[in-house]
């Protein structure tokens, strides 16, 4: 084993090490696993919520929390069927690039202190929050290759919601940014763990961004573009197989990384722990950050089960009045705040 | 009423939305169902409950009452071959025998064929939830006309509900008396 590793060069290390953390631990394999635990939360806490049950018969002694493990194996022996007048290029393969360009904000968010990789450590928050923007262009085209009007209406949502959530998230990511003066998150954690976490800090623009992030992801009552009583299943509709099974994944990915940025922004990463080596420098607090992230997820798909869905046009006023003048409060409030620490 | 709702002051809706919350919060930790877990429980079922029926070959006498009746046409009189025929010297023994058939997929439960049956031909049977793999099996054939399906609820736990003023619905366990 020792002389494997010294077989590889010096150099290729850091890019290593941001394959380990895209394809392992905050990125893809710890997502599926999350997957599993979220998508069962959503359904159990929707259920309860709404006097019901819920997911229970498969594994009846957890709750069913196998039940997503069930629907897996039955999409996987789908047959996978291609409309007529589809796009067959980008309707087979945007779905793939989604799960992949949802995945890849998590390279950028950094769960412990000694986080290098081969990207520059100086605009990380910058590189995640980019490429957490990409998402919603590959979403209007896979929309509009499914060739379907549901699929159509649902991308079409998605490019109005877009306009509305993406400019106060801008400001809130702005605000976070006058706030520490710096794009390097783990500078941004450092600074927090010296004064207080950003939601004490700054509450407004946390606020902002936890807004920004349902309408992003599609969660509790902006679940527009989805909409599910009315567009079946927006732009998604027309899969089957294990295809739907990738775009069902997306939003609750795109979820994740959101609320891991979110925990390292506002909630001060792996704040209260502070160590030194492999245990203490890298595992305990990875798990932190992890689990401050589950806990915002947690929060935010429990919203489904509270309110009811908005209609589009109200969510687009919102977004440009009152969640607008929150993400310039956020702003102002960051500025004074600033000037304090 | 919309000059009404845009009169509301913002925190108005703020004491709105944390009462929301709180709301779900309590019942995703206190949760109030009122479904029932059905396959494990099942609600006891009134005595006169219209369910799958069989027939009583030895009680039929072939007047096909019941597919007149029948407004779903679901019922069919098929001709069968008579196993072993009557020993009567005075007539000729009969070849065929006239039986009704059911479709329970087009049969809709209403016993008018039950009720209209001169020689009570037919056992009727609280069973009602069953459900088959292939569509061919839900027209039995004879044979298996003659049987009454199984309950699937075996093992389940029969309830009764009640109204209660904290929940709305309660489903308390049967007691049997006997």
């Amino acid at each position: 084993m020792m002389d494997f590793l010294n077989l590889i060069p010096v150099t290729w290390l850091p890019l290593l090490e941001s394959v380990f953390y895209a394809l392992v631990f905050p990125g893809f394999i710890a997502i599926l696993l999350l997957a599993f635990f979220i998508i069962w939360f959503e359904r159990k806490a929707a259920a309860r919520v709404q006097m019901r049950y819920g997911p229970l018969w498969v594994s009846k002694r957890t709750g069913g929390i196998a039940q997503l493990l069930a629907d897996m194996i039955r999409f996987s022996f789908q047959e996978f069927i291609v409309p007529e007048g589809a796009d067959l290029i980008p309707f087979v393969f945007l779905p793939g690039f989604l799960l992949a360009f949802s995945v890849l904000p998590t390279l950028f968010i950094p769960i412990g202190p000694y986080y290098s990789h081969i990207f520059p450590a100086g605009y990380t928050l910058l590189l995640s929050v980019a490429f957490t923007l990409v998402i919603p262009v590959y979403l209007v085209v896979l929309g509009w290759a499914a060739d379907n009007k549901f699929s159509f209406i649902g991308a079409l949502r998605e490019a109005y919601l877009l306009i509305s959530y993406e400019v106060p998230f801008i400001l809130a990511i702005a605000s976070a940014f006058l706030l520490y003066g710096t794009l390097n998150l783990v500078e941004v954690v450092t600074i927090q763990e010296r004064s207080l976490p950003g939601i004490i800090l700054n509450p407004v623009a946390a606020l902002v961004f936890l807004i920004a992030v349902i309408r992003a992801t599609g969660r509790g009552p902006y679940d527009i573009v989805e909409a599910d009583s009315e567009l079946v299943f927006g732009p998604y509709v027309e899969y089957s197989s294990l295809m739907f099974g990738f775009v069902m994944g997306v939003p609750y990915i795109e979820l994740y990384s959101y609320s891991l940025l979110f925990s390292v922004l506002f909630l001060g990463g792996w704040a209260p722990i502070t160590g030194v080596g492999f245990l203490g420098g890298l595992i305990i607090p990875g798990i932190v950050t992890f689990v401050k992230a589950v806990i915002v997820m947690c929060a935010l798909v429990f919203l489904r089960g509270v309110y009811p869905r908005y209609k589009l046009d109200k969510a687009v006023r919102a977004g440009w009045s009152w969640v607008f003048y929150l993400a310039l409060i956020a702003l102002l409030l960051s500025a004074f705040m600033s000037r304090v620490l | 009423m919309a000059e009404k709702s845009q009169k509301k002051s913002p925190l108005s809706d703020v004491k709105g939305h944390i009462g929301a919350l709180s709301t779900g919060f309590k019942y995703l930790i206190d949760p109030h169902r009122i479904t029932l877990d059905y396959p494990a429980e099942v609600m006891e079922l009134p005595s006169n409950y219209r369910g799958f029926f069989r027939l009583i070959d030895e009680k039929c006498i072939g007047c096909s009452l019941c597919e007149i009746v029948c407004p779903s046409n679901a019922i069919v009189m098929t001709q069968l071959p008579v196993a072993q025929p009557a020993q009567d010297a005075t007539r000729p023994p009969p070849k065929f025998k006239k039986r009704p058939l059911v479709d329970w997929g087009m049969c809709i439960f209403c016993y008018f064929c039950v009720d209209v049956c001169p020689t009570e031909a037919f056992e009727p049977s609280q069973v009602h939830d069953i459900s088959y793999f292939k569509e061919s099996d839900y027209r039995p054939t004879f044979d298996a006309f003659l049987k009454l399906p199984e309950s699937p609820f075996k093992g389940s736990k029969k309830v009764v509900p009640k109204v209660d003023e904290k929940k709305g619905i309660r489903y308390e366990e049967k007691v049997n008396k006997n």
